[in-house]
């Protein structure tokens, strides 16, 4: 029995990415209890609410950005495309349209986004840095003329006190089950997309392209398609936090998301995912996106001034990394050749 | 022998400025390996990007069991039996060897991938090869020659039926060609019709049924393997008779130049003692990892020593960094052309003047650009570099061009001790003999010569003393005229105690 579940157990550890994975979340608890012990305050129950719904929007951005990484591109329009779905959702609803159009809306526009980073990067052969740089300018642009480059008013004030606060709690201040729905929601796309990455045709393909896009090819993996797919989660996922920005401040703000494909690169590297392609778990953005909140959040705590955090957070970044390519030889290490 | 089950006539197919098929005739029979001959260059590749869709030819018909194929897609081609296992693998090395076998036409369950079916058929295509690996290694972290087999199985996996193999023993050992053509065999008497190209002549006797030689582009002709001779075939290739496949020039042997005493450095490399002498060529025979290239890598400064001491013309150098290795005079042409001896993406000229920046640059490290030219005139000049111009990548240039530029690097500077790392792999008949006539030219400078080879005929005909190692071991010593390949072979197998806590698998380690 103990053999059994001792290679179980060996089987879970050979998944490739685990030990990242797993050193993330090791290094979660010593930051979460190291920060407690400074101010006990930060293991009060309102405090690790506030923190899951604040990580809420780091996982997401977090694993918009690692299904990019994976296939060894990246997606520079993240945070671009959350201050779009933010503006886009917001002014149409400050301008009485129902909710749900806003939001389907807003999740067009960010589909629109997706799909011409797959083909820019994917058909056109475009590198990712340059396809998404591009579309990250178009994107923030949009976001400023769709309210005639002015902030939103609040939502409130088109379509009702009721359905603002409504559409508010929704994404942002309501709870259930005693936890604020925004946690909820960034787990249910958590699951979703952790499924279609480990269990699915699509998932093997983004692991393969970004592993050795040649052999993918003549495997015969549709590359045009599998690129597009991974730019439309992301695309999704950036949609999201846009909604979810937007319900937190009752309104569009025409920066929201600034620099989010940053803060999705960090997340996502912390927790293990190569940014050269092939390798990472979800598993281990989700430590990724806790690990930087609970450094925020503690920081804050403790009364740690703005500036430090940043040094803070950068030393944590390059840490991670260097600790992979010193320590297991990993997989952070450039390819070689070729 | 079978029935014809590919059939190609008159193909021609051209590349902007160049006509790399001109109206090419080839059969391939079911249960036959035939082997596909020619230098770089000559075609052979591109007739099987042909075959195999990737390509599609501009002129000519191509069938396949019987059936007329006017464009061939690659997806066509795979459904048709076609099945190719490249020179360089194409595997995802991140993925396990089941994910790489059913890549692209995965198999699913209800809602997710049913993965355990997967791995079963994976384990029996294995089984069936007699292949000792796990489905759920990831491939990145097996051997190459594992990785070979690997590419077999998937596409035994897509049911191929014609099956390419374009230089498949180029990176194995011995031991894992000799498993390779026990696969071969086995596939041929299934009755699958094996395409083979390899520039290792020798091994051809061992499998191979009928050959197929093609020169600059064109059909030149079909033989029964046993009708002809090695020799003739070689003229086929080249197009001319070589007179002496390895040539070798009688020099003095002069005084000691370069002195290796109680090199130690990691596993592959232990108590490493030998000398080279002004006129000879020092050769290093081996099995693939043998610990030949560590050994140099260790010489030249890449790897770091444990302990060990260096003399050039008996003074000892320090050596930590390969920069040290050359200031002292010692050289490395690495095995890896593509990857260690060059940038592929840089001009000739600039991988000429790479290493010489010291010479060509003035004081305020201005590159002079009537210094480089010089220098790149005089490389291309000496060894004879086919090229239009040093503007090109070098990445474009042939196998046997690329090898020159390595060694034209070094040749500016005042090199006393040249190691050549494998310097002939991959490279065509042709073009190894002007290597070997390179290193004789060094050799008749005065020049200690260090030519690292796992290929026996071209140590023991170019070298002219040979050190033999084993498991990161010298094993012995021998004079090449004096030695026979069997001697060689029972020194470079000669391992240690396997009961001294090693695994059999180390021995198998890659290099």
């Amino acid at each position: 029995m103990s053999n059994e579940k001792q290679s179980s157990l060996r089987k879970i550890m050979a998944i490739r990415g685990m030990g990242a994975a797993i050193t993330a979340f090791i290094g979660l608890i010593v930051i979460y209890v190291a920060f407690g012990l400074i101010n006990p305050a930060v293991f009060s129950g309102q405090n690790i609410m506030n923190l899951l719904r604040s990580m809420s929007k780091y996982l997401l951005i977090g694993i918009a950005q690692s299904y990019i990484l994976i296939t060894g591109n990246i997606d520079l329009s993240i945070g671009s495309m959350v201050g779009m779905s933010a503006m886009v959702a917001a002014t149409l609803m400050s301008r009485g349209v129902n909710p749900v159009i806003a939001i389907v809306v807003a999740l067009a526009c960010c589909l629109v986004c997706g799909v011409v980073n797959g083909f820019l990067v994917g058909k056109f052969k475009l590198p990712p840095f340059i396809a998404t740089l591009g579309t990250m300018f178009i994107t923030r642009g949009v976001a400023y003329m769709v309210n005639s480059n002015r902030n939103t008013d609040a939502i409130a004030t088109g379509i009702g006190k009721e359905a603002g606060d409504s559409f508010q709690n929704i994404f942002y201040y309501g709870t259930t089950f005693g936890v604020y729905n925004t946690f909820w929601i960034a787990l249910i796309f958590f699951i979703i997309f952790f499924f279609l990455l480990s269990k699915t045709r699509t998932g093997r393909h983004i692991y393969a392209i970004g592993s050795n896009i040649d052999a993918a090819k003549l495997s015969g993996v549709n590359v045009v398609a599998t690129t597009t797919k991974a730019y439309l989660v992301s695309a999704v996922c950036s949609c999201v936090v846009g909604l979810i920005l937007c319900a937190q401040a009752g309104m569009g703000n025409m920066e929201a998301g600034n620099m989010y494909e940053m803060y999705g690169v960090a997340a996502g590297v912390i927790g293990g995912v190569s940014p050269l392609g092939g390798t990472g778990l979800l598993l281990g953005t989700f430590a990724g996106a806790a690990v930087w909140q609970t450094l925020e959040n503690g920081l804050n705590m403790i009364g740690a001034q703005v500036g430090i955090q940043r040094v803070v957070i950068g030393v944590i970044v390059v840490a991670a990394v260097l600790l992979d390519v010193v320590v297991r030889g990993g997989q952070f290490k450039k390819k070689k050749g070729n | 022998m079978g029935e014809i089950i590919v059939s190609m006539k008159n193909i021609c197919k051209s590349f902007p400025g160049v006509k790399a098929l001109d109206g090419v005739d080839f059969e391939l029979r079911s249960g036959e390996v035939l082997a596909l001959l020619g230098e770089n260059g000559a075609g052979k590749s591109t007739l099987m990007k042909v075959l195999s869709g990737v390509y599609t030819r501009d002129e000519g018909s191509l069938e396949i069991f019987g059936k007329e194929y006017g464009d061939l897609t690659p997806k066509q081609a795979q459904e048709a039996g076609v099945a190719i296992i490249h020179q360089e693998l194409n595997m995802c090395k991140h993925l396990t060897v089941t994910e790489n076998m059913f890549l692209g036409r995965e198999k699913r369950g209800k809602v997710a991938l049913d993965n355990s079916s997967m791995e079963k058929e994976a384990k029996e295509i294995l089984d069936d090869l007699k292949i000792d690996i796990s489905p759920n290694q990831i491939v990145g972290e097996l051997p190459v020659s594992k990785q070979q087999m690997v590419e077999i199985a998937k596409a035994l996996s897509i049911h191929a039926k014609i099956l390419i193999m374009d230089e498949p023993t180029s990176s194995l050992t011995a031991r894992e060609i000799e498993d390779l053509f026990r696969i071969i065999r086995k596939l041929k008497s299934e009755g699958k019709g094996i395409v083979y190209i390899s520039h290792r002549l020798e091994e051809l006797q061992h499998i191979v049924d009928r050959v197929t030689i093609m020169r600059d582009g064109q059909y030149i002709t079909t033989m029964n393997f046993k009708d002809t001779t090695m020799d003739q075939i070689i003229a086929h290739m080249v197009g001319r008779e070589i007179k002496e496949k390895f040539p070798r020039v009688e020099c003095e042997k002069g005084k000691k130049i370069f002195e290796v005493r109680n090199l130690n450095a990691g596993r592959m490399v232990r108590d490493i003692n030998f000398s080279a002498y002004e006129g000879e060529i020092v050769g290093f025979a081996g099995l693939m990892g043998a610990g030949r290239t560590e050994t140099t890598r260790a010489i030249f400064g890449v790897d770091p020593k444990e302990s060990g001491e260096i003399y050039v013309d008996g003074r000892e150098v320090k050596i930590t960094c390969p920069m040290d290795a050359i200031k002292s005079g010692v050289v490395l042409a690495p095995e890896d052309r593509k990857k260690d001896g060059l940038c592929t993406k840089l001009s000739i000229r600039h991988n000429l003047a790479l290493p010489n920046l010291d010479i060509v640059c003035n004081k305020l490290g201005v590159v002079s650009s009537k210094t480089e030219e010089k220098l790149c005139e005089k490389a291309v000049e000496d060894l004879k570099i086919k090229t239009p111009n040093v503007e090109i990548d070098s990445g474009n240039l042939s196998g046997g061009n690329q090898q020159k530029v390595v060694v034209g690097k070094w040749l500016a500077r005042d090199s006393r001790v040249v190691i050549f790392d494998e310097p002939t792999r991959g490279i065509d008949v042709g073009a190894k003999v002007e290597i070997y006539h390179l290193m004789n030219d060094l050799k008749k400078q005065g020049i200690a010569v260090v030519f690292v080879s796992s290929e026996m005929p071209e140590v023991m005909g170019i070298a002219d003393r040979i050190i033999v190692m084993c498991d990161g071991r010298i094993t012995g010593e021998v004079m090449a005229r004096e030695t026979t390949q069997n001697e060689i072979l029972t020194l470079a197998t000669t391992f240690e105690d396997k009961k001294i806590g090693k695994s059999e698998g180390g021995n198998e380690e890659h290099e």
